[in-house]
């Protein structure tokens, strides 16, 4: 499977807050197995696409350093309801703290409103090259993949409306 | 044996609903409601409920705080909200609670929302105090 | 790429504790987005992992009569990354277990080190969450799992001579 659990940002307040979506659909293979005759987006994945939220935020806050951005710690993730295929999940995270190499952010994900899931996530942020400098075309690599699937992901605010990021 | 002081029991509550719920300890205030202003869900009614049983070293079920027996007794009810017979059961049963709120819509389905820190303080101060 | 997030049991005392073990590989497809060119096990997966693992104790306690769901994660941390090659052990007791949810607490480990520890509530689905529908017979427990709980209990007769 593709790994990527956003599939549309569609608000960024630069350092602050994403709301981004994830879309469910019956193609994606692992539902048959979750579960045979009642699919619905695990509850890992629902986390996942919640960590990929907030970590847009750091990428895009840091200019795309840190080559990683990687879940640390996941706390009192809760699940309210179930998100069945055709259904869009919409993920709303809230930073907190945002340093270099940490961050924090509440969470949500609501089905039009409906409360899904909800809970609080710390990621760490890292880059290969600070470990052994042999790294750095690995980190050049990642950083071009996020940024192209951000540019992917983000097209910025629709026509007429104001700017809700530092980037014009 | 001495009795815990009331503060000391808020404290470990306070710990507890700032562990499972990942609210901030000054949210914690005596009338806060866990559903409503600590945005509790049933599940994590069921963690704060474990949680309290090992740090008070106390058996609680949920049926001391939400008694299934009154609140699916079919002569309780009106269409899932309490009747007067339904109310007065209930009151005798769970006795820590303020109950005034809910009588003015007595919904079974909401019967959580009546719960706040200081209805938890004083239901574990009652329970330590006849363990003695 | 199917759901199962481990691949065999090495442990499993009903009611109690279960160990299983998973292994990493290139051949994931995941692994190929997460990331290219450093390819590392989301956390999220090993968390699914753990709850498979924590799952199927939770439910073989109540004979797979109930659709154990996973209903809260009360806490994964996670202190190394892990790599394709690398065999991953899911530790799982069980720390109270009522009608109305069980709670389970597990570390994951590589070797030695520690990975991570997952601290988990289950709950059963309710007939009226969301207003889905589901099926009658419990869905949840997969012949996959079946199977892999019946390899682990017939474990003497796994190696068959060829």
């Amino acid at each position: 499977m593709k790994f990527v659990l956003i599939d549309r940002i569609t608000e960024l307040e630069s350092g602050k807050r994403v709301v981004a979506q994830k879309a469910v659909s019956l193609a994606e293979e692992y539902l048959a197995d979750h579960f045979p005759k009642f699919p619905v987006l695990p509850g890992v994945l629902i986390v996942e696409a919640m960590v990929q939220a907030a970590a847009w935020v750091v990428r895009e806050s840091l200019d795309f350093g840190p080559s990683l951005v990687l879940l640390k710690e996941a706390r009192n993730v809760t699940y309210k309801s179930f998100v069945a295929p055709g259904q869009v999940l919409t993920i709303e995270a809230t930073c907190s703290a945002l340093g270099r190499q940490e961050s924090s952010f509440s969470a949500r994900g609501h089905l039009a409103g409906r409360d899904i899931a909800k809970g609080r996530l710390t990621l760490r942020h890292l880059t290969l090259a600070e470990t052994d400098a042999g790294w750095e075309p690995v980190d050049q690599t990642l950083r071009e993949r996020h940024r192209a699937l951000f540019r992917l992901l983000w097209k910025g605010c629709p026509a007429g409306q104001p700017a809700a990021t530092s980037e014009g | 044996m001495a009795t815990r002081p009331r503060e000391e029991i808020f404290d470990k509550v306070r710990q507890a609903l700032v562990d499972a719920l990942s609210v901030e300890e000054d949210e914690v205030t005596e009338e806060a409601t866990l559903t409503g202003d600590l945005q509790a869900e049933s599940i994590d009614i069921l963690d704060i409920v474990f949680r309290l049983e090992k740090a008070f070293n106390v058996k609680i079920s949920q049926e001391e705080l939400a008694p299934r027996d009154v609140l699916s007794n079919p002569e309780y009810l009106n269409n899932r909200k309490l009747n007067e017979a339904g109310m007065a059961a209930l009151k005798e049963r769970v006795k820590h609670a303020d109950w005034s709120r809910f009588e003015q819509d007595p919904d079974i389905d909401k019967i959580l929302d009546v719960f706040t820190v200081g209805t938890i303080v004083n239901f574990v101060e009652d329970k330590l105090a006849s363990a003695n | 790429m199917r759901w199962i997030w481990f691949d065999r049991f090495e442990e499993f005392v009903p009611g109690e504790r279960a160990v299983s073990v998973k292994n990493v590989s290139l051949a994931e497809d995941h692994l190929h987005d997460h990331f290219p060119g450093f390819p590392i096990q989301p956390a999220s997966l090993m968390i699914e992992g753990m709850a498979q693992t924590a799952g199927i104790l939770v439910g073989h306690a109540r004979d797979f009569t109930e659709k154990v769901i996973l209903a809260k994660v009360k806490r994964a941390a996670f202190h190394q990354i892990v790599r394709p090659g690398d065999q991953i052990r899911f530790s799982a007791r069980v720390e109270s277990m009522s009608d109305a949810a069980a709670m389970t607490r597990g570390e994951i480990r590589c070797g030695d080190e520690l990975v991570g520890e997952v601290d988990l509530v289950f709950s059963h689905i309710d007939q009226n969450v969301s207003g889905l529908e589901f099926p009658e017979e419990n869905f949840v427990f997969t012949e996959e799992f079946m199977s892999l709980l019946r390899t682990y209990t017939q474990r003497d007769t796994e190696r068959i001579n060829l």
